[in-house]
């Protein structure tokens, strides 16, 4: 037979309680903060896949956001090449005109006014800014990228921003093969980190043993070689001088000047071959907007999906939550009633 | 007839011994550390008249206290552990607390910040007010770590005065152990009852088993011994080895700080005994400081350092954001008035990984000027975005622990094992709390006092005396009978 002591059992009382009280201010802790985390001990792994969801949505925030500035600038440089392709359009039209014998001087002159406008035009697009940036200068944004003259001042820098993870878009065409020609081999999805890159904040000895991983792997970007941004190809070298636009409105200008028809003539190629080059450019424009757009929707998703995973995580199923609760309340509740008979009762209440 | 008058006596003696023995156990009901008490009584010697043996009543042999030694070992031990447990627990739900980033932003939430910071930047490198918020949010990081740091370091100081406080309290209890030992040898050697002043040894003991795991003996010249395992002996008879505590300068401290407290025998001071104590308050105290706190320290230097190195590895390849005139041969100044033109580094880290949390900070530069934080990989280009694209990128960088992790997912690591560990305390202390309850109903039961039995002795005892004195009022009428034959 047992032996029970008055300490006995108020010990295993007090045992029984503290227990009790302690589960049920664990569920109103949670039951107040709706979390069923409250501390990384309550469940190490969850914390930290939830630390680590909450970096990814910040990330996806700010993707989105580069998105959207890279849209606005991809936006303004669809438009800017397109109102050049206008312009060339009007100038082709006029040149075609002016290549017959039809027209007198006089008439020449005067609608070599007119070209010497629609090229003032094409300076100031070519000269076009958004914000305090100007759109053609590369990395130059702050210079005027062009002089009254048509020279270029910018350089050929290739802006590119990370739209979604490890996703480069080019946002910005440098006036140089814009305006000029492009006789740099552009790659639709440039590697932003050939000449600086986050390896190069590596350990001399790991760097290396990256490089050559990436060697054995083949998959070195950088090493690449650029697809040709026009699906047409055109040769360059032929026309490269000559294709600038301001020089060939420049030409038209004074070839209608000097009553020279011939030479207006020999200028049409020239236009159809810029205005071909500018299109191609603009589709191109177009399909990086597009691929924007797409990874904008993948990030929104992303976001949604990472969010929802969070709260599965993180938060309380309420109503298991509250049938907790009242659980542990009836539990406690037992506890206080049985505790009732065993405090109160004494061998000396009945030897009176 | 005087026999009887005696035997009635010895019962009203034995009677009211054992009612005052039922007594002292009812009042003593609640007495901390308190036996319960059982007189011993046995027959008297019988003698013999005339060839018949004859009993001559009872007779009390003494009051012993109810006790099982082997209870009272196995429960030092549960206290022991739990208290270790207890204690590791509290500490460590402190540290816990630091890299809680649940409901508020932490290290993590703010190294995020850091990276979209550069990344926003890198579409607008030539806007000013990203540059400031880059500056900011490079700020909220430094300050982030070294927050983690000095609460880290704040918690090992803590510690330290707690085991002051230890090592002062358990001297004061040694010698009050010494004192009773002294006690309790005069008492027995002249025979008397010792069983108040051995519960009061028993619960000094248990006392002492809360800092540190005790072993107890007796000696063969039966000085009861106490000795703390894996450190020697505390207190043998009537004496008792002092311990002392006092701060250690940095290259002495065991907890990789300078001042922090260490243990050792007031007569030895140069012989430290800090890390030798097993279980209970002083171990635990010791290992969270020396070993978990110790490591997490070392962790947030690392990722300081590498942190702060990285960014300016790629910081300083590049130039600064103001306009530099080319000279006539191209070649770019070195730099004007508010600074060099490159090769400035964003942040300021320490030489060595030691504490380089706590003493990261924005480069000068950085801090005077935000046109010195560095976006362009070429000179004059306020477009280039080539530098703070890299940085951003550094986020994805596996750069740390050898180039297999990424500063975010060792930074997690850290968080994660803090809250295995903590957890792990959680479950231990749960656990030797319900072994140390066990340990200490079992001794309730067999040494505590229970009111229903000793209300039921206190009627026996009660009767016991009521029919003694009939057997002495019994003697008294015989004698009357005796005396009135002569009338």
């Amino acid at each position: 037979m047992t032996r029970v002591s008055e300490n006995s059992s108020t010990h295993a009382l007090k045992y029984a309680l503290s227990k009790g009280k302690e589960k049920m201010e664990n569920l109103q802790l949670k039951g107040s903060t709706l979390k069923s985390i409250t501390r990384p001990s309550d469940n190490p792994i969850s914390n930290v896949e939830a630390l680590t969801l909450e970096s990814r949505i910040k990330d996806n925030e700010q993707y989105i956001k580069n998105g959207d500035y890279a849209e606005l600038h991809l936006n303004s440089t669809e438009q800017a090449i397109e109102q050049v392709v206008e312009i060339l359009n009007k100038a082709k039209e006029i040149a075609i005109a002016q290549s017959s014998d039809f027209y007198d001087g006089n008439i020449r002159e005067n609608v070599s006014n007119e070209v010497k406008q629609l090229r003032n035009q094409a300076l100031s697009i070519a000269n076009k800014r958004v914000g305090n940036k100007y759109l053609f200068g590369g990395y130059k944004t702050l210079t005027k990228p062009f002089t009254k003259d048509g020279e270029f001042q910018g350089d050929m820098g290739k802006i590119t921003l990370e739209v979604s993870k490890d996703f480069f878009v080019p946002i910005n065409l440098n006036g140089h093969e814009v305006f000029f020609t492009s006789d740099d081999s552009t790659d639709t999805q440039p590697d932003p980190f050939k000449e600086v890159g986050p390896k190069d904040a590596l350990p001399p000895e790991l760097r290396e043993q990256r490089e050559q991983r990436e060697l054995e792997e083949g998959n070195k970007p950088s090493s690449q070689s650029g697809r040709d941004l026009a699906s047409v190809p055109i040769d360059q070298s032929e026309y490269k001088s000559r294709s600038n636009v301001f020089s060939l409105l420049d030409g038209l200008t004074s070839s209608l000047e000097n009553n020279d028809p011939n030479f207006t003539q020999s200028l049409l190629e020239k236009f159809d071959e810029s205005i071909n080059r500018l299109v191609t450019m603009r589709t191109k424009v177009g399909s990086i907007m597009n691929s924007v757009e797409s990874s904008k929707v993948g990030n929104e998703d992303a976001k949604i999906d990472a969010a929802t995973r969070k709260s599965a995580l993180v938060d309380a199923d309420v109503t298991e939550l509250f049938s907790d609760i009242t659980r542990q309340q009836n539990i406690l509740k037992t506890t206080y009633k049985s505790s009732q008979g065993l405090m109160n009762q004494r061998l000396l209440d009945f030897l009176r | 007839m005087v026999d009887i008058l005696g035997i009635g006596n010895s019962g009203l003696i034995a009677a009211k011994k054992s009612l005052e023995t039922t007594g002292h156990n009812i009042t003593n009901v609640n007495t901390e550390g308190y036996s319960r008490q059982r007189v011993h009584q046995t027959t008297s010697n019988p003698i013999g008249t005339s060839g018949i043996i004859q009993g001559t009543g009872v007779r009390v042999r003494g009051v012993d206290r109810t006790h099982d030694p082997f209870v009272e070992k196995s429960l030092q031990k549960a206290i022991s552990k739990e208290s270790y447990s207890q204690f590791r627990h509290e500490e460590l739900s402190q540290i816990e607390n630091i890299f809680n980033e649940i409901d508020n932003g932490g290290l993590n939430n703010v190294m995020n910040k850091f990276y979209n910071a550069f990344r926003e930047l890198s579409s607008q490198p030539d806007n000013e007010t990203m540059r400031s918020v880059v500056r900011d949010t490079a700020g909220l990081v430094v300050k982030d770590f070294h927050r983690i740091r000095d609460s880290l370091d704040s918690i090992s100081r803590g510690i330290d005065q707690k085991i002051g406080g230890e090592i002062s309290d358990i001297n004061a209890i040694s010698k009050n152990v010494t004192k009773l030992n002294i006690r309790i040898a005069n008492l027995e050697a002249g025979g008397d009852e010792t069983g108040d002043l051995r519960d009061q040894r028993d619960l000094a003991v248990k006392e002492l088993s809360k800092s540190f795991e005790v072993h107890t003996y007796q000696d063969n010249k039966k000085n009861f011994i106490i000795s703390a395992k894996g450190v020697g002996t505390i207190v043998a008879g009537g004496q008792f080895q002092e311990l002392a505590a006092s701060g250690a300068s940095l290259t002495a401290s065991s907890s990789g700080m300078d001042g922090s407290v260490e243990v050792f025998f007031k007569e030895r001071p140069s012989h430290k005994i800090t890390p030798k104590f097993k279980s209970g308050r002083l171990a635990s105290l010791i290992t969270v400081r020396n070993s978990d706190i110790q490591q997490l320290q070392d962790r947030i230097d690392s990722l300081a350092f590498d942190f702060g190195n990285s960014v300016n590895a790629i910081h300083s390849r590049g130039f600064v954001s103001r306009n530099f005139p080319a000279g006539p041969n191209g070649e770019i100044p070195t730099g004007d008035r508010k600074g060099p033109s490159s090769g400035v580094n964003f942040f300021k880290v320490s030489l060595g990984r030691e504490g380089a949390s706590s003493k990261l900070e924005l480069s000068d530069e950085v801090k005077s000027d935000i046109s010195n934080i560095v976006t362009a990989l070429s000179p004059n280009s306020p477009g280039d975005n080539r530098i703070s694209l890299a940085i951003s990128k550094l986020q994805h960088e596996k750069f740390m622990a050898g180039g297999t992790s990424t500063l975010e997912e060792e930074f997690l690591k850290t968080v994660g094992n803090v809250g295995v560990e903590v957890g792990k305390a959680k479950l231990d202390a749960e656990q030797m709390e319900g072994i140390r309850v066990q340990a200490e109903t079992v001794k309730e039961r067999i040494s505590g006092v229970s009111l229903d039995e000793e209300t039921a002795n206190m009627v026996r005892f009660q009767h016991a005396y009521d029919a003694a004195a009939k057997v002495m009022a019994t003697a008294n009428e015989m004698f009357q009978t005796v005396l009135n034959i002569k009338r």
